[in-house]
């Protein structure tokens, strides 16, 4: 019995080991910061380069487009700190003046570089409480 | 009628603890007249939560906005079924909604097992009562829905959220209900066999089938919320690894590890303490489930309502649930002694052991993920966000084992099976499996993913074909009727058996279309009238903008034109529909074009009236009816399991009885 126990222990702590080194180095990968405006822009050369998920609001009558084709700039701010943004691509229907909105992708020297089908535009009214659990929605 | 509501549920609130404390009580001075006087209270609540819906209900239909919960989740102009689904389209109503299942499956279980399972029956009705407590002081002092408007009654309601208003919508939350508080059914009956120490396999026997329909509708929401999110989203897929949705699929795992592991001690007496506390553990995920998508304690895009005091009532909850279940399942070790031991690794036993370790790896593995980004503020300070990738990187590999799993255990004998036995199950599987895996090298399908996910769905759908096959040969042969007569009566004599390798079945089917994901094209085009873009095999000509009104909403819809091959095959219309009073939140009317080969899924996020010309995105999303359909197959066979005996009789009948022996390889 005692020797079974032994084996069993060792067989767990192995694969537990194993699986947290695995879990650790793609975590690495894996993993985007989730930064406000006003706390990136404290120091934005320390977050260049760096994926970030940035939060944020749209600054009013900031949105231009490209005419005739998906090519977006646009400002965000939070707490008085502003950052201009690049987007290509189809923006979701709530991406507008003011909107709060979460940004995916990378600092750049000249602006916040969204990644495709990076921007998620966060509407407090839509789903506030209007959600039950289980509908379960996955925009992206 | 705001106030007989919130009467209601005191008197509930009453009841349950009345029914709790005279169950127990009863049980320990052996009063058969209090059991019984706790069992009538345990279902005067089924009927007072019978009364507060019926109310709920009535509130809404007939447009009550004196009631809160009413004015903000309906309207007039609401068509009558979604002011029905209104009711379970908030937080408040949806808990109302969860406690009046729960009282009905409650009172069902409790009905039906009361004679068989005597000594269990005071217990099962205390800890649901209990479970039913919590929910109705919730609502009592947190979230009633019954709050009414002390002045200024509004004439007209918010109005349901528009991406609710939908078929799928209305019916995904009470599937997904039912699923969440049937897994309640088991927790009661197991925490009834750890108080009374009567730890014999009978509490299995009572919660099987509960299990096994709860575990079907459980399966039916999840999917009918991938339908939901994948038709009315417009995003172009329908799983994205939001917190909501882990929440729904977190009990599923645990859920499905239990009916599989349940089998190994009906016929092994082994892994005794495993499936108690796997019955556990699926109840708390489907409370935590329920905590994490309602107390704003994750952060997901859709921004739920952050509610600090739901979060600590719940949290409370939690710690006590855990602390007596597992507290309980340690005080009782000693009785869960298993009567066997593991006779060898290749065997049916270790096939659903590792299958268990994989399922709930997979649970812990989802649940730390989606915990991450609070985990890692609460401990580190920043805030880091894990995204759908990562998901990715370590599900489709879980999934795949699972899947091979799926095929290998079925054909595994019980306890020690010989090399013989061994080759001649594994034989034609491995067959089917290389030559589709070739099939598929050969048309250039890459073999990381998508190329080996095909091979083993070929291997477990080759693996159940001969289970059938030789079942029924055998049938045939020793019992001498017709090989339809014979597969029919093999179904009817094992029905938990071949239901499950029907199940099997859908879920490789499933497989497939997950598969598809993988060859997934995104294309973005802005049009005028007359031109077009092509996504893989399909090109759209956009043709006009209409704009229409129907009283409820304002409808703008883009008329395109779909070619394959150069041949007309269809008109869409994707559109962007304005509801009344959401003006600013425009809802994405998706038009998609069915096919077992692949979906052309349209949106149109943008258009301008001035020159009609729209902004479309055109996704090709290949072999995602598959899911759909292997969902259907899924359903199939746990309906067959799940089937009075009386409805098999007339097969079983045709089979004399000295013919029924098992087919070989058991």
């Amino acid at each position: 019995m005692k020797h079974k126990a032994v084996k069993i222990g060792i067989t767990a702590t192995v694969l537990v080991l194993a699986l947290a080194g695995l879990m650790w180095s793609t975590l690495r990968e894996g993993t985007e910061y989730y930064k406000h405006v006003d706390e990136v822009m404290v120091n934005p050369e320390a977050w260049q380069g760096k994926r970030l998920q940035l939060h944020g609001f749209v600054v009013r009558d900031s949105i231009l487009r490209r005419r005739d084709s998906f090519d977006y700039r646009f400002e965000i701010q939070s707490k008085g700190k502003t950052l201009a943004a690049h987007y290509t691509g189809i923006v979701p229907d709530t991406f507008a003046d003011d909107a709060e909105v979460v940004l995916k992708g990378t600092l750049e020297a000249d602006g916040f570089h969204v990644a495709p089908n990076g921007v998620m535009a966060k509407c407090p009214s839509k789903y506030e409480a209007n959600k039950s659990a289980s509908s379960a929605p996955g925009t992206q | 009628m705001a106030s007989l509501g919130t009467f209601t549920l005191l008197a509930a609130l009453v009841a349950c603890a009345y029914a709790a404390a005279a169950a127990v009580a009863g049980a320990r001075r052996g009063s058969s007249r209090l059991i019984e006087s706790g069992i009538h209270a345990f279902y005067f609540v089924a009927a007072l939560m019978t009364v507060a819906s019926v109310l709920m209900v009535q509130a809404f239909v007939t447009n009550e906005y004196s009631i809160k919960y009413v004015a903000h989740y309906s309207d007039a102009a609401q068509p009558l079924i979604y002011k029905l689904s209104s009711y379970w389209g908030g937080l408040d109503g949806s808990i109302l909604f969860w406690v009046f299942l729960l009282s009905a499956f409650g009172a069902g279980a409790v009905a039906a097992n009361r004679a068989r399972h005597r000594a269990l029956i005071p217990y099962v009705v205390a800890t649901l009562s209990i479970v039913e407590l919590f929910f109705v002081f919730l609502m009592v002092v947190h979230k009633n829905p019954f709050d009414a408007f002390l002045v200024e009654v509004p004439p007209d309601g918010r109005g349901l959220n528009p991406l609710l208003q939908n078929p799928y919508m209305a019916i995904h939350p009470p599937a997904l209900y039912v699923g969440f508080v049937g897994m309640a059914i088991p927790y009661a009956f197991a925490m009834a066999a750890l108080i009374t120490g009567r730890l014999d396999d009978s509490w299995l026997q009572a919660v099987r089938r509960w299990t096994m329909l709860s575990w079907l509708f459980l399966s039916f929401g999840l999917t009918l919320g991938m339908i939901w999110a994948y038709e009315v989203l417009g995003w172009g897929g329908y799983w994205g690894w939001d917190p909501v949705e882990n929440a729904g699929l977190l009990p599923w795992f645990t859920a499905t590890a239990f009916l599989h592991s349940l089998k190994v001690q009906e016929r092994r007496g082994m892994l005794r303490v495993w499936n108690v506390s796997l019955v556990v553990t699926t109840f708390f995920l489907t409370i935590f489930g329920t905590f994490m998508t309602r107390s704003g304690i994750v952060q997901s895009v859709h921004a739920f309502g952050e509610d600090r005091q739901l979060a600590i009532m719940f949290s409370v909850f939690m710690v006590v649930v855990l602390n007596v279940s597992y507290g309980y399942i340690i005080y009782r070790l000693p009785l869960l002694r298993p009567r066997h031991e593991l006779d060898s690794w290749v065997s049916r036993e270790s096939a659903v052991l590792a299958n268990n370790w994989l399922l709930l790896f997979a649970a812990l593995f989802v649940l730390f993920a989606t915990m991450f980004p609070t985990l890692s503020e609460a401990i580190g300070g920043e805030r880091m966000a894990i995204g759908a990738p990562f998901f990715a990187k370590w599900t489709v590999p879980i999934g795949l084992v699972l899947l091979l799993l799926t095929g290998i255990g079925p054909l595994l004998g019980w306890r020690r099976p010989t090399a013989a036995n061994l080759r001649g199950q594994l034989f034609w599987p491995a067959v089917a499996a290389l030559v589709t895996g070739a099939a598929v090298t050969a048309l250039r399908v890459p073999l990381w993913a998508a190329g080996i996910c095909f091979a083993l769905c070929a291997f477990v759908a080759a693996g159940i074909v001969q289970e059938f096959v030789r079942g029924a040969l055998v049938r045939h042969r020793t019992a001498g009727i017709g090989v339809p007569a014979a597969l029919a009566s093999l179904i009817a004599r094992s029905r938990r058996r071949y239901g499950g390798y029907v199940v099997h079945l859908g879920v490789a089917l499933m497989f497939v279309g997950f598969a598809g994901t993988q060859f997934k094209i995104d294309v973005q085009a802005l049009l005028k009238p007359g031109e077009q873009a092509s996504a893989g095999a399909f090109v759209v000509r956009h043709d006009a903008v209409r704009v229409t009104d129907d009283g409820q909403k304002q409808m703008i819809t883009a008329e395109v034109t779909v070619f394959r091959g150069g041949r007309e095959v269809g008109k869409l219309h994707p559109a962007r529909w304005l509801y009344r009073k959401h003006e600013q939140e425009p809802a994405t009317e998706v038009a998609i074009r069915r096919g077992l080969a692949s979906d052309l899924y349209i949106i149109m996020p943008g258009f301008e009236l001035k020159d009609q010309s729209v902004s479309l995105q055109i996704i090709v999303n290949p072999l995602v009816s598959w899911i759909w359909v292997g969902f259907c197959v899924l359903a199939l066979g746990a309906l067959i399991a799940l089937m009075p005996d009386r409805v098999f009789r007339f097969a079983a009948e045709r089979a004399p009885e000295a013919a029924v022996a098992s087919p070989p390889g058991r």
